[in-house]
């Protein structure tokens, strides 16, 4: 079982992965994108997309989902954070996963691009316990850019200091 | 110069402690090497051939008496006692242990100094015109720009994870000492037709396996845009960019495969969807910056100085460096000058702790507390009063800092190399001694005029070989060291890229190739004509001809 | 045709040092003339497996072949990139001179 997390701690996952074309089951299910969703309940619906998918194609998607899962195939492959940048700024305001083997050094940044939570395989949760994914989340409190969820931004702390 | 804040500092800090943290879980076994090798890239440290290296940042190459000495400090205490300078405005150290490292970069955080972003596929060190603030020709200063980068650079949530590395090089001047033509971005400041300074965007250059010039992505971006539109340009890459081969990662193979004109419609469709005010800084924030680096309280001096013209004609050796490493400061009676870090025979770049803490006390006492670090690998003090230049060289000659050579033959630039780095296919710096050994004569030297030789031990091009006027690559050739000439290379306004030769030479046979070359040229040139402009106007052959007449 | 099989010894980097090491079929020497000698691709085989352990992996980073031959009786790399890993220094005076005789 792959390991599953937000920023308060390790979940349950409720969800179902389904393989292209499998039956529907009756609790909460995660379509292979484009998934044949038509007409399911959003609340039990969700999607994996690959990471050379275009987000501009899911925004049809927003209201009949309320899980988006982003694949990354390896930590190295960043395309997933502009992803969910993009997918957030689009207006998405469901469930954002990041799946794969991701490292809990890149959590921060996942949690600023928008995701809520991350789901990683066994073998890298083992040597990365839960402490050390709490750890990374507040290496860094602070950032620079604007627009990114999560840390105290500096920008918006000089001009709080400037009186603005 | 600009100083941390409050912020500036604890991020700095807290990213000391993160990166203690991450070695820490390496020598536990909750990273392996495969995971802990990118996080500790993107912190500057390799594992060479013989040792760690820690590639340690000097933002737009501009730095203080205190951080050069601490350079001085780092090199005795956790290393061999020198340094070695970058073609990339950074400083190299060449066998720390890994353990030293976390102390080391807390060290560089007493100075206002950091690691972060020197190497990994993520967005490296800003370089920009080491002049940057003293020319003549400048339309603004360019470090302010380079600071909002900087920052806005450091740790991107979204940027950190690229295809490959993103290097950014901005010049505020009409001459372009800053390279920015082979950068993936090049920024140049401009004025529009309004007045107003804003930035010309220029993508897709670089060196390395396939070299390419930058094109022009914006001919004018309003200031206030800069941070959204670098966003839009490194989202559309980070989506659309090769990662299916290391080779073909970078931003210029994505402009080349799609055409600038296709890149740049991806880049305005993503940039009208951001959301430009949540993403800009605002123009106090720029302003915040670019006060700390306001032209320091420059007493008024007559141009003429009766103390430096004295030394002139008392000091021929003195005279003749000012002339080869002296360049023209905007302020009456001041002088920007090179400090070459290219003695006759020495390792290009290197400086030992002593004359790092030498160039400290030149910069507190003579440059109004300002070092630049070139990327030819020198030193510029940019801030030297005439009358205290006779001072400045004395003191300089007592560490061998004083060698007048910057543009000549001589300043040859050379990545580490196979006597280093763990990628390299052959050695550079040995190459460059025996070639610098032979140019040695002061008047010879003089005669050859501006020659800029440049060497990469290999593909990657470190040593930006071409856009060397003569650029030496040095190759394996089952299993031996073997060299490809390129000609007529430049890096500035009107850059080119060289052109190869023809078939490799040995080790042993470069230096006479390079004297043969430059034979060539000395027999062909018209009066006052350099090396590039006499192979602009011949072209390749007569100097084939002399490389390759007796082997045919 | 491929190329005949020539003597190989295993060599990595130390992890917390850096430091070039050799593998003398017990430990991790930095003198590559310690470095035991395979003649056999098979014993070449057999030995970097051995050394594929989570304990090797967590004091060494990067452990690979490198052909030698011998010099007065011990291994010596054949490659110039290998032999200035085994040198242990760049090819050139490299020292600043007050640090010549530390590093001796």
């Amino acid at each position: 079982m792959p390991t599953l997390r937000d920023i308060t701690g390790i979940l349950e996952d409720a969800w179902t992965r389904l393989d292209e074309g499998a039956d529907a089951p009756a609790g909460p299910a995660i379509y292979p994108f484009p998934g044949d969703v038509a007409g399911n309940d959003p609340a039990l619906t969700g999607i994996h997309i690959a990471n050379d998918v275009d987000p501009e194609s899911v925004v049809p998607m927003f209201d009949r989902v309320s899980l988006i899962s982003v694949a990354f195939p390896a930590f190295t492959d960043g395309r997933g954070f502009s992803i969910g940048r993009r997918l957030r700024e689009a207006g998405y305001t469901g469930r954002l996963r990041a799946t794969g083997p991701v490292l809990a050094d890149q959590f921060r940044y996942l949690l600023e691009c928008g995701f809520d939570e991350v789901e990683v395989p066994d073998a890298l949760a083992a040597r990365q316990p839960q402490e050390q994914w709490e750890r990374a989340a507040d290496a860094v409190t602070l950032n620079y850019q604007r627009g990114y969820a999560g840390r105290r931004n500096i920008l918006e702390a000089r001009r709080e200091a400037r009186g603005v | 110069m600009y100083s941390y804040d409050e912020f500036d500092e604890r991020f700095v800090r807290e990213r000391v402690a993160q990166f203690r943290d991450q070695v820490a879980r390496r020598l536990d076994g909750s990273l392996t090497e495969e995971e802990f090798r990118p996080l500790r890239l993107m912190n500057g440290l390799y594992l060479q051939l013989h040792a760690y290296m820690l590639r340690i940042a000097i933002p737009y190459g501009s730095m203080n008496g205190r951080q050069m000495r601490m350079l001085g400090t780092i090199a005795e205490k956790w290393d061999r006692g020198y340094g070695h300078f970058t073609t990339r405005q950074n400083i190299q150290f060449n066998w720390p242990k890994l353990k030293d490292i976390p102390d080391i970069l807390d060290a560089l955080a007493d100075v206002g100094m950091h690691a972060i972003q020197t190497s990994g596929n993520c967005i490296r060190n800003t370089t920009s015109d080491p002049f940057s603030g003293v020319a003549t020709d400048e339309i603004e200063d360019p470090r302010a720009t380079c600071e909002l980068i900087r920052q806005w650079s450091s740790l991107h949530p979204e940027f950190t994870f690229l295809g490959r590395k993103f290097k950014i090089a901005v010049t505020g001047a009409s001459s372009d000492r800053a390279a920015i033509r082979v950068h993936d971005i090049g920024i140049e400041i401009v004025k529009n037709e309004a007045g107003e300074t804003g930035y010309r965007i220029l993508v897709g250059g670089g060196l390395g396996r396939t070299p390419m010039i930058g094109k022009e992505l914006r001919a004018f971006l309003p200031r206030e845009e800069l941070l959204p539109y670098l966003e839009a340009c490194l989202r559309v890459y980070n989506m659309h960019g090769r990662r299916d081969n290391k080779y073909k990662a970078r931003i210029k193979i994505l402009v080349h495969e799609l055409g600038i004109d296709t890149y740049r419609e991806h880049v305005e469709a993503e940039y009208a969807r951001i959301d430009r005010s949540n993403t800009a800084a605002d123009m106090a924030e720029f302003a915040r910056i670019a006060e700390q680096f306001a032209p320091p309280a420059y007493p008024e001096l007559p141009e003429q100085s009766a103390i430096f013209e004295r030394a002139l004609k008392a000091h021929p050796d003195f005279a003749h460096w000012v002339e080869q490493n002296g360049f023209a400061h905007r302020v009456p009676g001041f002088m920007a000058v090179t400090v070459s870090l290219k003695p006759v025979g020495g390792a290009p770049g290197d400086a030992t702790s002593e004359q790092l803490r030498v160039l400290a006390e030149a910069a507190e006492q003579y440059s109004m507390d300002e070092l630049r670090i070139t990327h030819e690998q020198n030193v510029v003090l940019p801030n030297v009063k005439k009358d205290e230049l006779f001072a400045l060289w004395t003191l300089l000659k007592s560490q061998g800092l004083d060698a007048p050579n910057k543009g000549l033959v001589t300043d040859i630039i050379a990545c580490p190399g196979l006597d280093y780095c763990a990628l390299a296919t052959a050695r550079s710096i040995p190459v460059a001694q025996e070639i610098s050994k032979r140019f040695s004569d002061p008047a010879r030297m003089a005669d050859i005029g501006p020659l800029a030789i440049k060497i990469s031990g290999c593909i990657n091009a470190c040593g930006h070989h071409h856009v060397g006027h003569i650029g030496i690559l040095g190759l394996d050739k089952a299993g031996v060291e073997s060299y490809q000439i390129t000609l007529g290379g430049d890096p500035a306004n009107d850059a080119s890229l060289g052109e190869r030769t023809g078939p490799g030479f040995s080790y042993d046979q470069v230096p006479g190739v390079i004297e043969t070359l430059v034979e060539t040229y000395l027999g062909l040139r018209e009066p006052r004509e350099t090396f590039l402009q006499t192979y602009r106007r011949v072209g390749m052959a007569p100097f084939k001809e002399a490389l390759y007449a007796d082997a045919a | 045709m491929a190329r005949a099989f020539r003597p190989v010894v295993l060599t990595a980097n130390d992890l917390v040092e850096g430091d070039v090491v050799w593998w003398t079929g017990a430990v991790w020497s930095r003198d590559v003339s310690d470095a035991e000698v395979f003649d056999t691709p098979e014993a070449a085989e057999a030995a970097e497996a051995a050394l594929n352990t989570p304990e090797h992996a967590a004091c060494t980073v990067g452990i690979v072949r490198v052909e030698v031959e011998m010099r007065d009786g011990a291994p010596f790399p054949t490659l110039r990139r290998e032999q200035i890993r085994a040198e242990r220094r760049p090819t050139f005076d490299y020292l600043p001179t007050s640090k010549v005789s530390e590093a001796a």
